[in-house]
């Protein structure tokens, strides 16, 4: 019989990225977003706390990682996930643990082209700075490469602390080409479902912050929470914020059974993007004119939850995916006993 | 982490319904539909189907002797399963219904023993039903305007309830009446009303747009005695507010499991618009169109996986016997919304198809909208949502 808890250990995992994210990065919030990253000390603090995509946790407990983190400040928490969303990949080429950030690119307008073992191209936006590893995902294959790129420093929407940059390619040698199609399904689900986490915690972390204020401004005499029009939004944020944390943790927990995942993962990213898009700037909107000002997170959330969703093929790949598999999705539960329908 | 499986004795129940669906259910259902009436009692599929103990699914159990409960989630994963082969059928089948949580909970060993035994006779079906809707309070239970008046040893009922499911053909109904209209909840009293009883009358049919196949009636209580035996709990139920709010709680198991129906009748929908896109459109050809239709399948499918994971979460916390109100609320709301969508885009898939009455679709579109409605209305759950979260007054 199905059961939703957390074992012991992943709510230790849980409380020490919560606490980590509440006591070093809530603190430099706009500190880090101006620096466009986190200080040094802090990614070989974080490092140590054995919780970065490096380490071989699990996606189950990854998703609990990058939800606490991403609830205070996701592009923070791109900064110390170390080689991050590309790691899975990393993984299933056999290469080990990044030394430095990574990135992944899905190729959706095929500006990456490869010959004679080298890969040439570039992308107006990577969340970094500096990387020691970068993915192109094309539809069958991943090319992976370890030096060859420029990188020039860009502003972006959101996501600052991560850093941002235009990535150009030149002729960079090829390191690994993945093309096995299950390693390259479950790379991608593993990409997703960490994305659609960032996405979770993300809105988790607006939606509470303007809850809290929601109870404590006054307008015509009561809180504002207490105005029928807000109240009801405030419900149905607090259900997006669920929705898309469930379908993000059906998707890791396929990935740990082992499974493929593709359904799941693309689905997670797709639920995660569109609730976490709807609370976002309604977090905003619940408080007005203060939401619109730098003096509250809300408007950083705003802008970081847009950039995330556009992440890894972003929203339209993840639904494109799910679209092509639907057709032979099914949603009943027979012979089911034992898999997740 | 968490685990989603189902294991094996679900599965095993779950075929059961499936062919009980499969066979009777939906053709039942469908039936009823096109002939605009319920199907009645005595019907020789509602005693076969209670020979097989089956009723309505709603995760409503007694505390099992040893080891934890199991009763909401599986009513959860049973409710989705019948409500996918008619929702309105499995309102209609026999059994406690909503007369059963109320029993359960909040009766003293000697009125479960005797309203039960009547359940006990595999022969013939027998329903219960459960009576709070009046004319003028639908959300708003407090202000129920049925009076209950104690005369030496009767209580005397008057007052009119409406849109009470089974009602008709029920052994007996949990009527709820007030000893005082002005004290709000604290003045509802719970009343097993047996059929026969005089002064329970007016019996009538009422007619909906969809879910036909179950029977919902409205009825009127004119000087109806109901010996004091038959106050459900007692006198000093009642007195102790705790236990009252404790009967309340028994409704926790049952939303999830309504939310679940709501999710079963998305995914009929679902199957349907599936079905027909396969045999009516080329889904790998390159043209936009098509394109479309996959991508109101995909959304179909995600937001019903959706819906039915925070169902269970819901039901899970029932059973741990952990509050779960946000949740099933949650659930609810979401749900009833997410299948009026997913029925619609069905609709849209069928294209003009879609909206004649020879379309399945077409039905489950009348069909869903009730799911918003009964059990608390989505704008009711967001109101229990936002009392907890940011202490909305009532």
């Amino acid at each position: 019989m199905f059961t939703l808890a957390l074992s012991d250990e992943e709510r230790l995992i849980q409380d020490t990225a919560r606490r980590f994210a509440r006591d070093r990065l809530l603190p430099g919030l706009r500190a880090h977003e101006r620096a466009r990253g986190v200080p040094r000390e802090l990614v070989g603090e974080f490092a140590a706390l054995g919780l970065t995509a490096g380490e071989d946790l699990g996606a189950f407990a990854r998703v609990l990682v990058l939800e606490e983190l991403a609830a205070v400040d996701a592009g923070a928490a791109l900064a110390l996930d170390a080689g991050g969303l590309a790691q899975p990949l990393l993984d299933a080429a056999g290469l080990g643990a990044a030394r430095g950030r990574g990135v992944v690119i899905e190729d959706v307008e095929g500006r990456f082209h490869a010959r004679d073992g080298r890969l040439a191209g570039e992308h107006p936006w990577v969340p970094a700075d500096e990387i020691a590893v970068a993915v192109v995902l094309h539809p069958e294959r991943a090319l992976i490469v370890r030096e060859g790129w420029r990188l020039t420093p860009i502003a972006a929407c959101g996501l600052e602390a991560a850093g941002a940059s235009r990535l150009v390619l030149d002729d960079a040698p090829i390191a690994a080409t993945l093309e096995d199609p299950r390693a390259l399904g479950r790379a991608r689900a593993g990409i997703r479902t960490a994305v659609g986490a960032l996405l979770v915690g993300a809105a988790r972390g607006t939606h509470e912050y303007a809850m809290r204020y929601a109870t404590e401004r006054t307008a015509f005499g009561r809180p504002i929470a207490h105005h029928q029009a807000l109240a009801f939004l405030i419900a149905d944020l607090a259900t997006a914020v669920d929705i898309a944390r469930l379908a993000v943790w059906r998707a890791a927990a396929a990935l740990d059974r082992g499974e493929s995942a593709e359904w799941e993962g693309a689905s997670a990213l797709a639920e995660a993007a569109e609730q976490a898009l709807f609370v976002g700037p309604n977090a905003v909107q619940i408080l007005g004119g203060h939401g619109f000002m730098k003096d509250h997170p809300v408007e950083k959330s705003m802008r970081d939850i847009r950039t995330l969703a556009q992440m890894a093929g972003g929203r339209d790949e993840a639904e494109l995916a799910a679209a092509a598999l639907v057709t032979e999705r099914e949603l009943g539960f027979a012979g089911r006993g034992d898999r997740c329908p | 982490m968490i685990d989603l499986s189902i294991g094996r004795d679900l599965e095993a129940q779950l075929e059961q319904v499936r062919r009980l669906g499969r066979e009777h259910l939906r053709p039942l259902g469908i039936e009823a539909d096109s002939r605009r009436e319920p199907v009645p009692p005595d019907h020789p599929f509602f005693a076969l189907a209670w020979r097989m103990g089956l009723g309505q699914p709603l995760g409503v159990e007694e505390r099992p002797a040893s080891g934890p409960r199991s009763g909401a989630r599986r009513g959860v994963v049973l409710a989705e399963e019948m409500s996918y082969w008619d929702r309105g059928m499995s309102v209609a089948m026999p059994g406690l219904g909503l007369g059963g949580p109320p029993l359960l909970s909040m009766g003293t060993p000697e009125q479960k023993e005797r309203f039960l035994a009547p359940f006990r006779d595999r022969e013939r079906p027998h329903w219960a039903a459960f009576g709070m809707t009046e004319p003028g309070a639908g959300s708003d239970v407090a202000a129920i305007q049925t009076t209950a008046v104690r005369t030496g040893d009767d209580w005397v009922l008057n007052g009119a309830k409406t849109f009470i499911s089974n009602s008709m053909r029920a052994d007996w109904i949990v009527v709820w009446a007030t000893v005082d209209r002005g004290a709000g909840r604290a003045g509802h009293r719970a009343f097993v009303v047996e059929r026969g009883t005089p002064g329970l009358e007016d019996m009538r049919y009422e007619h909906k747009m969809g879910l036909i196949a179950y029977e919902s009636s409205s009825f009127t209580l004119r000087d109806c005695r109901v010996p004091a035996a038959n106050l459900l709990g007692g006198e000093r139920y009642y007195a102790e507010r705790a236990g009252f709010k404790g009967a309340m709680r028994s409704f926790n198991a049952t939303r999830p499991a309504i939310a679940a129906m709501a999710v079963g009748i998305a995914r009929a929908a679902y199957d349907a618009a599936r079905d027909f896109a396969r045999t009516h459109y080329a889904l790998d050809r390159p043209i936009p169109r098509y394109q479309r239709v996959r991508d109101k399948l995909a959304r179909m499918a995600r937001k019903i996986e959706a819906g039915r994971l925070l169902c269970w979460r819901a039901a899970y916390l029932a059973d741990l016997e952990q509050p779960n109100e946000i949740e099933a609320s949650m659930a609810k709301a979401f749900a009833a919304g997410m299948a009026q969508e997913a029925t619609g885009l069905a609709v849209e898939i069928l294209g003009d198809a879609g909206v004649t009455r020879d379309a399945y679709v077409e039905k489950l579109y009348r069909d869903v909208k009730a799911m918003d409605i009964v059990e608390g209305t989505g704008q009711i759950q967001r109101i229990v949502i936002a009392r907890r979260l940011v202490g909305l007054p009532r």
